[in-house]
């Protein structure tokens, strides 16, 4: 049988229905969001992590100019070498009908029998290559999803400089490339660069490399080092063209995926621990509020012999019922929300399967802050209401020590009206009472900055990559390094209003231990095109001695302005340098080394050389520009920055945008939950009095009005608080979003602090609604006679 | 109709229930501090139907919160039989609520989420040997009102409710603050004949709080208050029924 004590449980449960599940609300997105999030990213990791397993994701990679395939056994033979795979990698330029501009891509090969050892493909439709037909390739499934291709269509490519028309066996995905984007290229464009793979014997005729290979993967033994590995890999392969051995720390698509997997934890930390702590205040604060206007049943309970214990006890099981509640609404939320959200990566990413994946610990975790909170809420006002002796918390409270409030001390008195006199001088001889309302108001408007935060900070990094850093319209790389009389050429392309070269060469720097490989950029000193900021937002001249690295990778190096670097090149003739840090430029996405395009040059000893140019274009003529710029030949890839920003606006920017609404609804959720129960326990905090000001002849209106100045005073108080807590969250979280890759600025705009403000009014305004419903009903006899 | 003043008065040395002595309880401190009891002597026994008369802070309700373990004094002796309540920690002050002692309140403090036959239930669970809810709602002449709530019932329903809650667990010591002050004349008459008959029917001692001084005709014992001291005791010689009484 179901105890008395407990039916008064579930009765004023139910009387309070709607705060209690107001709090299990709050209480459930905090959980939900924290679910979701740490979810999310066991669903990534240990997808990764199989896929790598199953499909034999290799350790060390490395590229070289040609080595006969009696080489491989040399690399096999290497201490703490356990597989390899050897093959040949190739680009491409590729010509795709309907496509304006030039697209490339990377060729690489497969055994003519069987699966390779390593990097094993997966195929999502179609048929593997088959050892009869020639003219056949598989496609990664990134660009064929871009190009909607299928598998019977046709693919045309530039293979060594012969055109060859090629049908697609099968559309696959790689453990190589989980995110399929052109080397170096800051953003992913599937529409232009795919990744292709053909039968060994195929490729190896087309680019007369037959018996040879080109590149080379491998796996390490239980406990190889594989720095060890990597040099005496690069000693191997140096006589042969080797362009430095990387492990996966250096590998593109690896890098991309951790890197974002690093995002998404600083996010899943940042914003479930803002939303859990504000969840975890405010199921505290109403909590006790509400117990304390319990405080005369205690009373009554103590009088008759409950003991501390048992009222204790009962109030426990009052708010395990809402933490329950919450966590039941959090839990399915979260895991709903999961579902959804989980579909999103496979904008970024290309993995056979991406399951959802829960995380329990999460769970485990936000349940004991939530429930830790929910007791500390009862603990604190069971024991206040048992501190007391019963019979003081029986009587009526003694009549407050009510004087002019001091904004009446001011002498403005005669101007304020009886009930904003009342409101006032409410406010101020309950300051907790006061306080708690004003804390919880500002935490509803510091929650919804942040999501808007957020989202300005990744539009304010594109805008300033795309239209402060990058003047150009379009770029355009080389197959292979050129002689600079190509820039004639370039110059007398269609269109072109201005024309700037440049040269990469693939280096890895050095600074004592830490070390990075990369492209290094030379461009012309004072380039107008890709520009090169500092932090104070001013151009810097390349020097013709020293290198300019962005301020993360010097970071990462840590090296200081001054400081020699180290800088092996790793292709060419492969010569070693020595530059001095001279500067420190202020990239948002990426990191980035540039020197001075002559010197480069110079420093290479290949003569004047350029692998590729930007160009500003007359708006008009960049079909023309485009057409012409089919023609040529040694042309690899175009990066079209409007086509670009278009694509990263409708896959990336999506996903990312769906996050942050998301996030913006369970934070308004939060908001009006919060708000509602405030004005709710004002309201009950004070029927008695309001019942009182009633009876003696105010009418509902002027009764209404004392509550709802007081709610206004309260919340013009707190929207500033809020704004500048939500700033300070903001912060937190857009700062610990900095990786190596991303570096996210804290932007907060005026419109953001104005949505955040204009959410709390309009909660507040609804939930006033909701309350002067209320105070008519006030039942005036009984409120007045008997304390409930 | 009178009744016969009954024997525990008479014999007033024995059985004593409560020994009180030089009983202070002082609120506040400083200039601020008030005397609410400045030093009461009293004696009181099984069985007896006690009134506490006085005026408006006299210290009437102070006295009966420190009777009834609401409250502890400041200075001075009290005894409930032979226990000393002014060392009685927290538990053994719930403890002594729980087995000796029912309440009975001006305002009922009925909970209001509870029905009548609830709200007296939840007492008997933690009492000792109590009687059935049904039974003390019988005794309050409740038995056909026994699932209303307290806002389905009248002032005066409400309070024979409290006394029926305040009795079912057959206490040695009945406290009423004013038990018909929110009532009217009829009301009250009810309540306090129900508060006669628990008084008579369970042998319970009872002390009621009033500032009326009518109903002092229905006690073993008039008790006067005034300033926190006692200031006489008056013996009535018969107790008068509930029912003749008339303000």
């Amino acid at each position: 049988m179901i105890s008395y004590l407990d039916r008064k449980l579930w009765r004023d449960l139910n009387r309070m229905k709607g705060q209690a599940f107001a709090v299990a609300l709050v209480m459930a997105c905090g959980l939900a969001m924290m679910i979701m999030a740490r979810s999310l990213i066991k669903s990534l990791d240990t997808t990764r992590r199989e896929y790598y397993e199953s499909n034999r994701f290799a350790d060390v990679f490395a590229n070289l100019k040609r080595a006969p395939n009696a080489l491989a056994d040399r690399v096999r033979a290497l201490p703490g070498v356990a597989e390899v795979q050897v093959g040949i990698s190739m680009q491409v330029t590729l010509d795709i009908a309907g496509l304006a501009e030039p697209a490339s891509g990377l060729v690489r090969s497969l055994p003519d029998f069987g699966q390779p050892e390593l990097n094993q493909l997966f195929l999502r439709t179609g048929q593997w290559l088959s050892a009869e037909r020639r003219g056949e390739a598989l496609v990664g499934e990134a660009f064929a999803v871009a190009n909607q291709l299928r598998p019977g269509d046709t693919v045309t490519m530039l293979l060594n400089g012969r055109r060859q028309t090629l049908r697609i066996a099968g559309i696959v995905l790689s453990p190589e490339f989980i995110f399929e984007s052109r080397p170096g290229a800051a953003l992913p464009d599937n529409r232009t660069y795919g990744i292709f793979w053909m039968r060994y014997s195929d490729v190896a005729a087309a680019f007369d490399l037959d018996g040879a290979f080109n590149f080379v993967s491998l796996t390490l033994e239980p406990g190889a080092v594989e720095r060890l590995v990597i040099a005496a890999l690069d000693r191997l392969l140096t006589p042969y063209g080797g362009r430095g051995a990387y492990g996966r720390s250096d590998h593109p698509s690896h890098i991309r995926v951790s890197d974002e997997i690093r995002v998404l934890k600083a996010l899943s930390i940042g914003f479930p621990v803002v939303f859990l702590s504000v969840a975890a205040f405010m199921t505290n604060s109403i909590l006790s509020r509400l117990l304390n206007l319990q405080r005369e049943q205690i009373a009554i309970l103590k009088a008759f012999g409950f003991g501390n214990r048992q009222i204790a006890v009962h109030y426990l099981k009052f708010a395990f019922v809402m933490v329950a509640g919450g966590t039941v609404l959090g839990c399915l939320g979260g895991i709903g929300l999961g579902l959804r959200l989980v579909h999103l990566y496979t904008a970024f990413f290309r993995f056979p399967e991406l399951n959802f994946m829960l995380n329990e610990s999460a769970l485990s975790v936000a349940l004991l802050v939530c429930a830790g909170a929910a007791l500390a809420g009862v603990f604190s006002a069971v024991r206040r209401a048992a501190r007391l002796p019963p019979a003081e918390a029986m009587r009526p409270e003694p009549p407050a020590d009510y004087r002019p409030a001091l904004v009446e001390r001011t002498g403005i008195a005669h101007w304020l009206s009886h009930t904003f006199r009342i409101a006032v001088r409410n406010i101020e001889r309950r300051p907790m009472q006061a306080l708690f309302t004003v804390a919880g108001l500002s935490l509803a408007t510091g929650i919804l900055v942040v999501p808007n935060a957020f989202r300005d900070s990744v539009s304010y990094v594109l805008d300033y990559q795309w239209d402060t850093l990058q003047q150009q319209d379009l770029s355009v790389g080389l197959v292979e390094p050129a002689h600079a009389a190509v820039n004639h050429l370039f110059r007398r392309l269609p269109g072109v209003v201005t024309m700037e070269p440049f040269r990469t060469a693939f280096v890895r720097i050095r600074n004592g231990p830490h070390q990075r490989q990369l492209p290094l950029q030379g461009q012309l000193p004072s380039a107008l095109h890709n520009r090169v900021i500092d932090q104070d937002d001013h151009r810097i001249v390349l020097p013709t001695q020293g290198v300019v690295l962005s301020s993360k990778l010097a970071e990462a190096l840590q090296a200081r302005l001054g400081d020699d670097l180290v800088i092996d090149v790793l292709e060419g003739k492969r010569p070693t340098l020595i530059l001095p840090l001279v500067g420190l430029s202020e990239d948002l996405a990426g990191v980035a080394a540039y020197t001075d395009l002559h010197s480069l040059n110079r420093l290479l000893g290949e003569g004047d050389i350029v692998s590729g140019a930007s160009f500003c274009l007359d708006a008009n003529r960049q079909a023309d520009f485009l057409r012409a710029l089919k023609d040529i030949p040694r042309v690899s890839w175009v990066a079209i920055k409007k086509s670009l920003r278009e694509n990263f606006r409708n896959t990336t920017a999506a996903s990312i945008g769906l996050f942050q609404k998301v996030y913006m609804v369970l934070a308004m959720i939060v908001s009006f939950g919060v708000v509602y129960n405030n004005a709710r326990i004002s309201l009950a905090e004070r029927a008695r009095e309001l019942a009182t000001l009633r009876v003696i002849g105010f009418s509902r209106r002027e009764v209404g009005g004392v509550l709802l100045t007081e709610l206004s005073v309260l919340a013009l108080l707190a929207l500033p608080i809020g704004l500048a807590l939500g700033a300070g969250f903001a912060t937190a979280i857009v700062s610990a979003v900095n990786t190596e890759t991303v570096h996210l600025p804290v932007i907060l705009t005026s419109a953001n602090y104005a949505f955040a403000a204009l959410t709390v009014l309009v909660a507040s305004a609804t939930s006033a609604v909701v309350v002067l419903r209320r105070v008519n009903r006030l039942n005036l006899v009984s409120a007045l006679k008997a304390p409930e | 109709m009178t009744l016969p003043t009954s024997d525990a008065v008479t014999a007033s040395t024995r059985d004593q229930v409560f020994r009180v002595r030089g009983l202070t309880k002082v609120y506040g401190t400083g200039t601020a501090a008030v005397h609410a009891l400045a030093g009461v002597d009293l004696d009181l026994h099984a069985g007896e139907l006690v009134v506490l008369l006085g005026p408006s802070g006299s210290g009437k309700t102070t006295l009966l919160n420190n009777l009834g373990g609401l409250d502890v004094p400041t200075t001075g002796e009290l005894w409930y039989r032979d226990m000393d309540l002014t060392a009685a920690d927290e538990d053994q002050l719930t403890r002594y609520r729980r087995d000796a002692v029912g309440f009975i309140f001006q305002f009922y403090n009925l909970i209001p989420s509870l029905t009548a036959r609830e709200n007296v239930a939840l007492i008997t669970e933690i009492a000792r040997d109590p009687m059935p809810a049904e039974d003390a709602l019988h005794l309050v002449h409740l038995g056909a009102r026994l699932d209303h709530f307290p806002a389905q019932l009248s002032g005066g329903e409400q309070q024979r409710v409290a006394i029926a809650r305040a009795i079912a667990k057959r206490p040695e010591v009945l406290l009423c603050d004013e038990p018909t002050g929110a009532l009217d004349v009829k009301t009250g008459i009810v309540v306090l004949e129900a508060i006669q008959n628990a008084n008579r029917e369970l042998g319970t001692l009872t002390v009621v709080i009033t500032h009326n001084a009518i109903m002092a005709d229905m006690a073993d014992r008039v008790i006067h208050l005034s300033d926190g001291r006692v200031h006489h005791i008056r013996q009535n010689a018969q107790r008068a029924p509930a029912s003749s009484l008339n303000w």
